[in-house]
C-alpha cells in the first residue's frame, strides 16, 4: 500500500512537471515582446535625439514603432546564396520534406495513443481493454525511433538553411526571434513527456496511475500541437507577412507575425492532415505485418490493427477537405492573384493531380471497408448495393477531376476550341466540384454505417422506421448535394460561393445524426456473428498500402504548390527571392521529386519499422487458430 | 410506434423531416453569410 501511495505521488509529481514544463516557455516569454519593443525604440531614440520611427502594418494596417532591420536585398552570389554544384532548392526541398514527414508522424502517433489508450481505459470488457492498451503502446515504440530520426531531419535542415540561404533565414530568424526559444523550449518538453510517457507505460497502468498516464498523453499533445502551431506560423508569415512594415522591419508586436492571415486555416488543415497521414502509415506497417504473418494469432492482431489505423485516419480525412476549402477561401481573401496562381494558372494542372489523389484516398478507403465487410457474417445483404456506391463515387470523382481554366498553348487552345472545353468546362467550375466531393464524403458514411451494422440486426421497436428513416436522409442528402452544385451554375458568383456552406453542412449532417442514430439502433443488437479478425481478403491489405502512399504523395505535392504559389518571393512581397533558382519548376519535375521524396521516406520509415520490430520478440501464445470469431491475443509483451 | 413502423407512414413522415431539415439548413446558412437562398 505504502509502495503505490509513493507510486501515485511519484506520478502526480511528473504530471505536474509536464505541466510546467508546458507553462515555463509562456512564462519566460512574457516579457520578451515588452523588452523588444522597448530597448531598441530606446537605442533609436539615443540615435536620433528622441525621435522614434513609425512603420505600417502590411496587413494589420497599425502603427508601430520600427524595431527590426529591413529585409535583405539579396543578390545571386556565393554571400547570400553560398551553394554547391547542386541546385539548392532542391536540397532544402529535399530537407523539408522529409522532416515534415516524421514531424508530422510523430506529432499524429501520440495523438492516436491518447484516443486508443482512452477507449482502453472506459472499454468495460477487460480482455478489449488489453488489446487498446498493448495497441496503445505498439503504435508508442514505433514513433520513439521515429521521433529521434525527427530531430535528426531537423538538425540537418537547420544545417542546409544556414549553408545555402543565410541571409533568409537570418532574417526569418530575426522576426522570429522572441520566440524561438519557446520552441527550443518546447521541443524539450516535448521529449521529456514522451520518454516519461513511453517508460511510465507499465509502471501506471492501474486505476488511477492509469488516468495520470492518461492525463500525461493529454500534455504531450498539447505540446506538440503547440510546437506545430509555432512552425505553422513561420509559412504563415512567408506566404502572407504580417507584423512588419513594406521594407520588412520588424514592428514589435509578435503576436500580428504569428497570426497572420493563413495562420488558422493552416493550423487546422495540419492537425487534420497528420492525423490522416499518420493512421495511414500505421495501417500501411500493419498491413504489411499482416501479409507477413505466419499464424492466424499475428493476421488477425494485424488486420484489427490496420482497421483501428484506417478508421482513425479516414475519420480525421473526412473534414481534411473542408479545412483546405477554407484555407483556400481565405488565400483568395488574402490575395485574389495568388488563389489564381494556385487553381487557374501556373499551379492549376497540379491542383488536378490533388484532386485525382483525394478521389484514389476515398476509393482506397471505401474499398477497404467493403472488403472488410467479408470478415463479418450477416453482411452478404449489402454486398449488391455496393455497385450503386461505386457508381455514385466515381460520379464524384469525374466531376471533382474535371479541369476548368489550364495554361495552355496557343496549338492546345486551337485544337479544343477556346480556353474551356465546350462541354466538359461546365463541370469544372467550384460550384460543381463542390458537389462531387461532398458526394464522394456522403458515400464513405454511408460505407462505414453499412460496416458498423453489417452483422448486427436492430432489435428496437422502431427498427423498421429507422432504417427506412435513413435511407431517406441519405436519398435527400445527395438530392440536396447535387441540386446546390446544379442551382450554382444559375445563381450569381457572389451568391454561389456561398452555397459550399449547406452542402458541407449535408455531409456533415450525414456523419453526425446518421452516426448517431446507427449507434442508438445497435443497442442491444442481435449479432449473427462475431466479426472474423483476419478473414479479409489480400486485396484489402494493399488497398491500406495505396491509401498511404497516396496520402505521402499528396502531402508532398500540397507541400510543394504552397511553397511554390509565393513564386519569386522568399517572404512574399517583403523578401525578393534572387537565387538562380527562383524561378517555377515544371510540373513533370516536380512530380519525379515528389515521387523522390515518397520512396525515400518509405525506405527510411521501412527500417525504422524493422528497427522497431527487433526489441520486440513474440511472446508465443497458444494457438486458436481456425476458431471463427476468436479475439486476437495481444502480439507482444512489453 | 406501431404505425411509424409502417412503411408508406414512415416514407411520408420520413420525407417530410428531411425535407424540411434539408431547406432549413440551405436557407439559413445562407442567411448567415448575408446571401438569399431564394434569390433565383
Amino acid at each position: 500500500m505504502g509502495l503505490l501511495t509513493g507510486k501515485r505521488v511519484f506520478s502526480i509529481m511528473a504530471l505536474c512537471m509536464m505541466v510546467g514544463l508546458l507553462l515555463l516557455p509562456i512564462v519566460i516569454a512574457l516579457p520578451s515582446p515588452a523588452i523588444g519593443e522597448e530597448a531598441p525604440a530606446g537605442d533609436a531614440a539615443k540615435k536620433d535625439g528622441d525621435k522614434v520611427e513609425k512603420g505600417r502594418d502590411v496587413y494589420y494596417k497599425t502603427e508601430g514603432i520600427v524595431v527590426g532591420a529591413p529585409a535583405p536585398k539579396t543578390t545571386d552570389g556565393p554571400k547570400d546564396y553560398p551553394r554547391y554544384n547542386f541546385e539548392s532548392r532542391v536540397l532544402i526541398w529535399f530537407a523539408n520534406q522529409q522532416h515534415l514527414y516524421y514531424g508530422s508522424f510523430v506529432l499524429a502517433v501520440p495523438i492516436f495513443c491518447m484516443i486508443i489508450e482512452f477507449m482502453g481505459v472506459v472499454t468495460k470488457d477487460k480482455a478489449l481493454a488489453k488489446r487498446y492498451d498493448q495497441l496503445a503502446y505498439d503504435f508508442i515504440k514505433i514513433s520513439l525511433t521515429a521521433y529521434s530520426l525527427t530531430a535528426i531531419l531537423g538538425g540537418i535542415l537547420i544545417f542546409t538553411f544556414l549553408t545555402l540561404y543565410p541571409a533568409f533565414f537570418g532574417y526569418l530568424s530575426s522576426i522570429f526571434r522572441p520566440v524561438m526559444h519557446i520552441y527550443a523550449l518546447m521541443f524539450v518538453a516535448e521529449s521529456g513527456t514522451l520518454y516519461i510517457y513511453y517508460y511510465g507505460w507499465d509502471k501506471m497502468k492501474e486505476g488511477f496511475l492509469k488516468w495520470i498516464h492518461l492525463s500525461m498523453s493529454v500534455v504531450l499533445n498539447i505540446i506538440g500541437t503547440l510546437l506545430m502551431f509555432l512552425a505553422n506560423s513561420w509559412i504563415g508569415f512567408m506566404m502572407s507577412p504580417a507584423g512588419v512594415d513594406e521594407q520588412g522591419r520588424y514592428l514589435g508586436n509578435i503576436w500580428h507575425v504569428i497570426h497572420t492571415a493563413l495562420w488558422n486555416p493552416l493550423n487546422l488543415h495540419r492537425i487534420l492532415g497528420n492525423m490522416a497521414f499518420g493512421g495511414g502509415v500505421v495501417a500501411a506497417y500493419a498491413a504489411y505485418k499482416f501479409l507477413a504473418a505466419k499464424t492466424d494469432e499475428d493476421r488477425a492482431h494485424y488486420d484489427w490493427m490496420g482497421y483501428i489505423a484506417m478508421a482513425l485516419g479516414v475519420a480525421f480525412l473526412i473534414p481534411l477537405p473542408f479545412a483546405g476549402y477554407w484555407l483556400m477561401r481565405e488565400v483568395y481573401a488574402y490575395r485574389q492573384q495568388m488563389g489564381i496562381t494556385l487553381m487557374g494558372g501556373l499551379l492549376a494542372w497540379l491542383f488536378i493531380i490533388q484532386a485525382t489523389m483525394i478521389g484514389i484516398l476515398f476509393l482506397s478507403s471505401n474499398y477497404y471497408l467493403w472488403q472488410a465487410m467479408g470478415r463479418m457474417r450477416g453482411a452478404e445483404k449489402y454486398q449488391r448495393y455496393i455497385k450503386y456506391l461505386v457508381f455514385l463515387l466515381i460520379c464524384g470523382f469525374l466531376v471533382f477531376i474535371t479541369p476548368h481554366t489550364m495554361v495552355m498553348s496557343p496549338a492546345e487552345l486551337k485544337a479544343m476550341g477556346g480556353q474551356q472545353h465546350p462541354v466538359l468546362g461546365n463541370f469544372g467550375v467550384m460550384s460543381a466540384k463542390n458537389g462531387g466531393i461532398n458526394v464522394m464524403i456522403t458515400t464513405t458514411v454511408l460505407s462505414f454505417i453499412w460496416y458498423m451494422r453489417g452483422n448486427k440486426v436492430s432489435t428496437v421497436s422502431w427498427a423498421k422506421f429507422g432504417n427506412i428513416f435513413m435511407g431517406v436522409f441519405f436519398a435527400c442528402a445527395y438530392i440536396n448535394i447535387i441540386w446546390l452544385a446544379i442551382y450554382g451554375y444559375y445563381i450569381p458568383a457572389n451568391v454561389r460561393v456561398g452555397l459550399s456552406v449547406p452542402q458541407v453542412a449535408t455531409t456533415l449532417s450525414c456523419l453526425f445524426f446518421m452516426f448517431a442514430l446507427n449507434s442508438v439502433m445497435m443497442r442491444g443488437a442481435k449479432q449473427m456473428g462475431a466479426i472474423e479478425w483476419g478473414k479479409i481478403s489480400v486485396r484489402s491489405q494493399y488497398a491500406l498500402i495505396m491509401l498511404a502512399t497516396a496520402f505521402t504523395w499528396m502531402m508532398a505535392l500540397m507541400g510543394y504548390i504552397r511553397s511554390s504559389v509565393r513564386l519569386f518571393w522568399h517572404v512574399n512581397e517583403i523578401m525578393r527571392d534572387n537565387s538562380p533558382w527562383a524561378y517555377t519548376h515544371t510540373v513533370g519535375f516536380a512530380a519525379n521529386m515528389i515521387s523522390f521524396n515518397v520512396l525515400f521516406f518509405w525506405i527510411s520509415i521501412l527500417f525504422v519499422f524493422w528497427m522497431g520490430s527487433l526489441g520486440a520478440k513474440k511472446v508465443p501464445v497458444e494457438a486458436k487458430a481456425g476458431i471463427p470469431g476468436s479475439v486476437p491475443q495481444p502480439a507482444a509483451s512489453h | 410506434m406501431s404505425a411509424l413502423n409502417n412503411p408508406v407512414i414512415a416514407v411520408i413522415v420520413s420525407l417530410v423531416i428531411a425535407v424540411g431539415y434539408f431547406t432549413f439548413v440551405d436557407h439559413y446558412l445562407m442567411d448567415m453569410q448575408g446571401l438569399d437562398y431564394w434569390y433565383l
